[in-house]
């Protein structure tokens, strides 16, 4: 028989390295000869989109466009070293520094305009579309190519470098007390499963994914981490088990570790929650990892309300399912067998 | 060793390979095709998927002597003069793309796909790629992007 039901999840997840670790990230600005901008950052893009959110942080900053902005982040002697990109870090921790690092540059580079156009202060000085101008007497005005030729003129480089530490406590053992992340990343999914009751096999059909980002600087690709951590989450809760048998990995081909394919997909449903945070680059926080986190608990609850049965071993297999489910049966039997006898005696 | 004729991406190769190679190992190797992957090495990722005279297949079990006088597309010949081919344009609009590992394969699966079936529906559409392993995207952008890609192809082929 086929049984559908649906479960909820909710979670919360602090990112970054946390409890009191330093959490370090540094950026560079620079001006190029041409006038664009570049970004030196040691963060490394692995598909999540760091080479496309950091320009974005920088070009705000600036008021220019995001293709004006160039990062380097692939070569190590080209950038400080940012951490890793892990611990769903990089927007909140780097994004910070880049944010930092650009605010600076702004400055520095403000003040390279003063000197160039023979202003008493920058006071007053507007900056957008790769100019700078005074509004209050139009003519002195200059553009960010002209300040770097001027400069390449005088044998210098206009280089900005600054960085963020994140502000966390370590746990006191005894007391517990302490702020071991800063920030969390908050969530709620739902998902509508299929049993089969014969074979125990599990269909996830649909999902609703309701995500706190803090702010999407790019909703495109926060959608994308969105549902590549539903499939992983669908993935570990359903499929995926490495079968570590004496410290030796039996399912180490994927024809015996099964992840998830276009087939196994449900209609994911995804809301995106924009409640900035205050200490992060206009307010976004990092979804890495927490999209994963209330996967597996909202499909077994979904189990439970399809079926009634309670399943603690994860993944859910089919034989797994099917196992519960034969124990249920055997143990409702019994407990009528026992209920006859009484109501007989 | 063999001589082996291959159409590759429109262009015809004459080449002296050992019996053992498989089709992966000539278009990484001799070829220089490095945008074709080898993920698992056994059929069972879709990483090296290439388009053999019209049909997907994993080039890592194709034994390259098989292939004498076969054409093979590989992701490098889907760029025309015209532009990226509607596929891979969709990938990119639809934010179908993250570490990018799988994306040649992915890609080639669904223009094999689309050549034959123009207008396919969802169920189609995965089934197609079912085969193409992809840890990052969870799939939907690029079920979509091949809807997107459906379409455009669909209309182009209207305006003929
Ligand atoms: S490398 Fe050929 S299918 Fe994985
Ligand atoms: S984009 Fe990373 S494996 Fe598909």
């Amino acid at each position: 028989m086929l049984k559908r039901g649906r479960g909820i999840a909710l979670s919360w997840y602090g990112t970054g390295y946390g409890n009191g670790f330093p959490d370090y990230s540094v950026a560079t600005v620079e001006l190029a000869e041409n006038g664009e901008i570049l970004l030196r950052v040691g963060a490394t893009e692995v598909g999540q989109g760091s080479k496309t959110i950091m320009p974005q942080v920088c070009a705000e900053v600036l008021g220019i466009h995001s293709d004006q902005v160039h990062m380097i982040c692939e070569d190590t002697r080209e950038f400080l070293d940012s951490g890793t990109a892990a611990a769903s870090r990089q927007t909140y921790n780097t994004g910070n520094a880049v944010l930092k690092a650009s605010e600076s540059f702004k400055k520095a580079l403000l003040e390279e305009a003063r000197l160039y156009l023979k202003l008493n202060s920058t006071a007053g000085l507007e900056m957008a579309d790769q100019k700078i101008w005074l509004p209050i007497f139009p003519s002195r005005k200059t553009t960010f190519a002209e300040l770097a030729s001027h400069l390449k003129s005088e044998g210098r480089v206009l280089a900005v470098t600054d960085s963020f530490t994140a502000q966390t406590i370590g746990m006191n053992p005894e007391t517990g007390e302490g702020v071991p992340y800063w920030p969390y990343t908050f969530n709620a999914y739902g998902t509508e499963v299929e049993v089969d009751t014969e074979t125990g096999r599990v269909q996830v059909l649909q999902a609703w994914c309701v995500q706190d980002v803090g702010r999407a600087i790019n909703p495109d690709l926060v959608e994308g981490q969105i549902d590549g951590g539903f499939v992983m989450g669908l993935g570990y809760a359903l499929y995926e088990d490495l079968g570590v048998k004496d410290g030796v990995i039996k399912n180490n081909k994927f024809a015996k570790y099964i992840i998830p394919t276009a087939m196994d997909i449900p209609t994911i449903h995804k809301y995106i929650v924009e409640d900035p945070e205050n200490t992060a680059p206009y307010g976004a926080k990092g979804i890495g990892e927490p999209t994963m986190v209330p996967v597996a608990p909202a499909i077994l609850n979904a189990i439970y309300d399809a079926i009634g049965i309670r399943i603690f071993e994860l993944p859910a297999t089919p034989d797994v399912v099917l196992k519960a489910i034969v124990a249920d049966r055997e143990a409702k039997a019994k407990a009528a067998v026992a209920e006859g006898a009484d109501a007989n005696g | 060793m063999i001589t082996l004729n291959l159409n590759v991406n429109g262009k015809d190769h004459r080449l002296e390979i050992e019996d053992h190679m498989r089709l992966l190992d000539v278009i990484r190797g001799p070829l220089g095709l490095t945008g074709t992957k080898e993920g698992c090495g056994e059929g069972e990722c879709g990483a090296c998927t290439v388009i053999l005279d019209g049909n997907a297949v994993d080039s890592c079990l194709v034994l390259a002597a098989q292939c004498e006088g076969k054409k093979i597309v590989t992701i490098e010949g889907l760029e025309t003069a015209d532009g990226l081919d509607p596929v891979q344009q969709a990938f990119l609009d639809n934010g179908a793309v993250q570490c990018g590992y799988c994306i040649p394969g992915m890609v080639l699966s669904a223009k094999a796909l689309l050549d034959k079936n123009v207008a396919p529906d969802d169920n189609e559409i995965k089934e197609a790629i079912s085969g193409n392993l992809c840890r990052c995207t969870g799939y939907d952008k690029m079920v979509k992007a091949i809807k997107t890609a459906s379409e455009v192809m669909q209309e182009r082929g209207e305006q003929k």
